[in-house]
């Protein structure tokens, strides 16, 4: 454990410049554990990322970080601070983005910045808030009558009315197209650029390994594995995937036998061969092709992904 | 105090923006208004006068046809304790005594030095002006009956009697009973927007501020103050313009049964969305309340002819003593001295509610 800051001048991220800290962190609700020993550290300045599916315990884990849930058992320190004892001093200095929360229908986009806005001993400017995150020429609308992009980042704005030093988000791009997205991770990657720190979950791989400097995967209330993309996919997959249409006379035991093969998969209608030599592989899979008369439809070679690492760590895929 | 007063101009914001909730707070209780008044005083013209002839000769008889004949009185026969009586539930809005001795006072002949005899003519105090119309029509009527009779010396004279409380007129009796039924629905109403904002995560957003909890509920309850003040203006607007409904009362005992009234009911409210699980059922709740209570609290129709124990849930509700302490006051001009059961009773409703919700009502 840091020990925590005593110096007034420092601003409470401790010693080692982590801003959270966490051990062993549990939460149960009723029999049900929703988190199960979890372990981590944000640091200063980086955008970690929390993935995993729907009921994984990840907005639990958030949640106890902001303050809004008690922890049942474990250490937690947020910008130095408990969040279950010094929950009001904190809020002061985090931004917080909560998955689906609506605001209020009948209030305008300006009108609900400024109102949480004065809910802080120090707020952005209405404007310069409306700017950053493209809202002007919606500053006149109700919030009702925003487009699910429009209403999602009104709450990323909201998360950065009081300019915090740390940020959490949680799902903010969920049912998001793909363009408004995509503006919202440009607008995430520039909270990082501006020195702040971002804590989001996600259940998107494209959007951990595009924004994250650092993940932590997590499925039934335990972190599985931590580290950053390339760590994470190193660190199981030193070989390729080769992919290839499901042929039924190619048997696994066949598969396994070909050249450099470490591992045969079946994903839905494809086979997927893991090597160390994707040459070596490919070869011999069209000699036993050629054998059998027929061709591989659909062949390719790619690189692990998270959505590998994912399956490899909790043996399903990620629900996208 | 900033974010108190932000968070409360927000709420009013919404609230103003939001039809439904004007409709059925300020429209509402006017509409009922206008049709309680005109089903109670039969059109609106004309006035029911009761008319008690203790003398029951020709000549008194002879009055009492004179009344009949045409005119804005409405003439009722009884004896005098009936009459009054009526006159409390709002049947009649005066009652006119002829007294024995009427026809002999005429046979005195011209010169008699008698004082002329006194009529009695009870009217409602707390209604001005229809008590001054009655006086007027009735004085008139008086006097022509003797003109008629071509007396030169006047031999009777109504004289108006003022009975002190209880003389409610219908019109009276229901706008403070609107009044009360209407600060009855704001505050428990006020469960659903309650109940909404924590389905919509919209309490969970506020409770991720450094915004403290007594400012989101006292926000809520100085938006329930503000409309509860509207409300009461345009009832008493719409009361005094159409049905010439005149507030006797202490306006600072009316102003605190009004306030403590409003803030009982929202902490009632409150109750309700610490039990109702979503907005359906807030709505439920809210409706298995108020009917009930609107029509068991006796502020539209007497409960006599009730069984016993409704009656007994009667003496439970709080808009029964609501109800009792506005018309006692606002038209019947009670002091309050006489209504400390009603605020003990309210304030107790509003204790025992803010306890409960103090315990139960979840934010998330």
């Amino acid at each position: 454990m840091p020990t925590p800051a005593t110096s007034p001048a420092v601003t409470g991220t401790g010693a080692t410049g982590d801003v959270i800290v966490v051990r062993d962190l549990r939460k149960h609700f009723g029999p049900v554990l929703a988190v199960n020993g979890v372990d981590f550290v944000v640091h200063t300045g980086e955008i970690f990322g929390l993935l995993g599916p729907n009921g994984a315990g990840k907005t639990t884990t958030i949640e106890m970080l902001e303050g809004l849930q008690r922890a049942d058992g474990g250490e937690l320190r947020v910008l130095g601070l408990d969040p279950g004892r010094q929950a009001s001093q904190l809020k002061a200095r985090i931004g917080v983005q909560l998955q689906t929360a609506s605001l209020y229908p009948q209030l305008t986009v300006a009108e609900i910045l400024a109102l949480f806005g004065s809910f802080y001993p120090r707020a952005l400017p209405v404007k310069q808030l409306l700017d950053a995150l493209d809202l002007d020429e919606k500053k006149d609308a109700r919030s009702k009558t925003l487009s699910g992009g429009q209403q999602q980042r009104l709450s990323v704005a909201l998360a950065m009315v009081n300019d915090p030093e740390l940020v959490f988000l949680d799902e903010p791009t969920t049912g998001l197209d793909p363009a408004a997205r995509r503006a919202l991770w440009d607008l995430i990657a520039g909270m990082r650029q501006q020195g702040k720190t971002v804590l989001m979950t996600t259940h998107y791989m494209e959007e951990a390994e595009i924004l994250c400097d650092r993940l932590a995967i997590m499925d039934h209330g335990k972190l599985l594995d931590m580290g950053t993309v390339t760590e994470l996919v190193g660190r199981r997959f030193k070989e390729r995937a080769v992919r290839f249409d499901t042929i039924d006379r190619l048997t696994d035991a066949k598969l396994s036998g070909l050249a450099a093969v470490s591992r045969v998969a079946r994903e839905g209608p494809e086979t997927v061969l893991y090597t160390p030599d994707v040459p070596a592989t490919i070869g011999a899979l069209l000699s036993a092709t050629e054998a059998l008369s027929v061709e591989p439809s659909n062949l390719m070679v790619r690189r692990a992904t998270l959505e590998d690492v994912f399956l490899d760590l909790t043996g399903r895929a990620l629900r996208d | 105090m900033r974010s108190l007063i932000s968070l409360t101009i927000a709420n009013v914001r919404s609230f103003v923006r939001d039809r439904a909730a004007l409709f059925w707070t300020i429209l509402f209780p006017v509409i009922f208004i206008v049709l309680f008044g005109v089903i109670f005083s039969g059109g609106g013209s004309g006035y029911n006068l009761g008319i008690a002839d203790q003398d029951n000769t020709p000549t008194s008889q002879g009055l009492v046809a004179a009344f009949t004949a045409d005119g804005p009185l409405k003439p009722t026969a009884g004896t005098a304790d009936d009459l009054l009586a009526s006159m409390k539930l709002g049947k009649v809005d005066a009652v006119l005594v002829i007294p024995k001795g009427f026809e002999a006072a005429f046979g005195a002949g011209a010169g008699s030095t008698a004082p002329p005899l006194q009529l009695p003519l009870y009217v409602d105090p707390s209604n001005a002006s229809s008590a001054a119309a009655i006086t007027q029509v009735a004085s008139a009527i008086e006097a022509g009956f003797e003109q008629h009779l071509d007396h030169v010396r006047p031999v009777a004279a109504i004289q108006t009697t003022d009975v002190q409380g209880g003389q409610l007129s219908a019109s009276a009796f229901f706008v403070p009973s609107i009044l009360a039924m209407a600060l009855m629905q704001l505050g428990i109403f006020s469960a659903i927007p309650l109940v909404e904002q924590r389905e919509k995560k919209i309490l969970k957003r506020l409770s991720a501020t450094p915004l403290p909890r007594w400012a989101l509920v006292g926000s809520n309850i100085v938006l329930r103050l503000i409309i509860a003040a509207a409300q009461t203006i345009i009832i008493l607007a719409v009361g005094s313009q159409l049905f010439q409904v005149r507030v006797t009362g202490n306006p600072l005992v009316i102003a605190g049964f009004i306030v403590v009234g409003a803030m009982a009911f929202t902490a009632l409210g409150y109750v309700i969305a610490s039990f109702a699980p979503t907005e359906e059922s807030a709505n439920f709740i809210v409706s298995a309340v108020q009917f009930p209570m609107m029509f068991l609290s006796g502020i539209f129709f007497p409960l006599q002819g009730l069984p016993d124990w409704l009656h007994t849930v009667a003496s439970f509700l709080p808009l029964t003593y609501l109800g009792d302490a506005l018309r006692q006051t606002m038209v019947g001009g009670v002091p309050f001295a006489t209504l400390q059961f009603d605020a003990l009773v309210l304030g107790g409703w509003l204790i025992v509610c803010l306890l409960i919700s103090a315990r139960y009502f979840r934010w998330t």
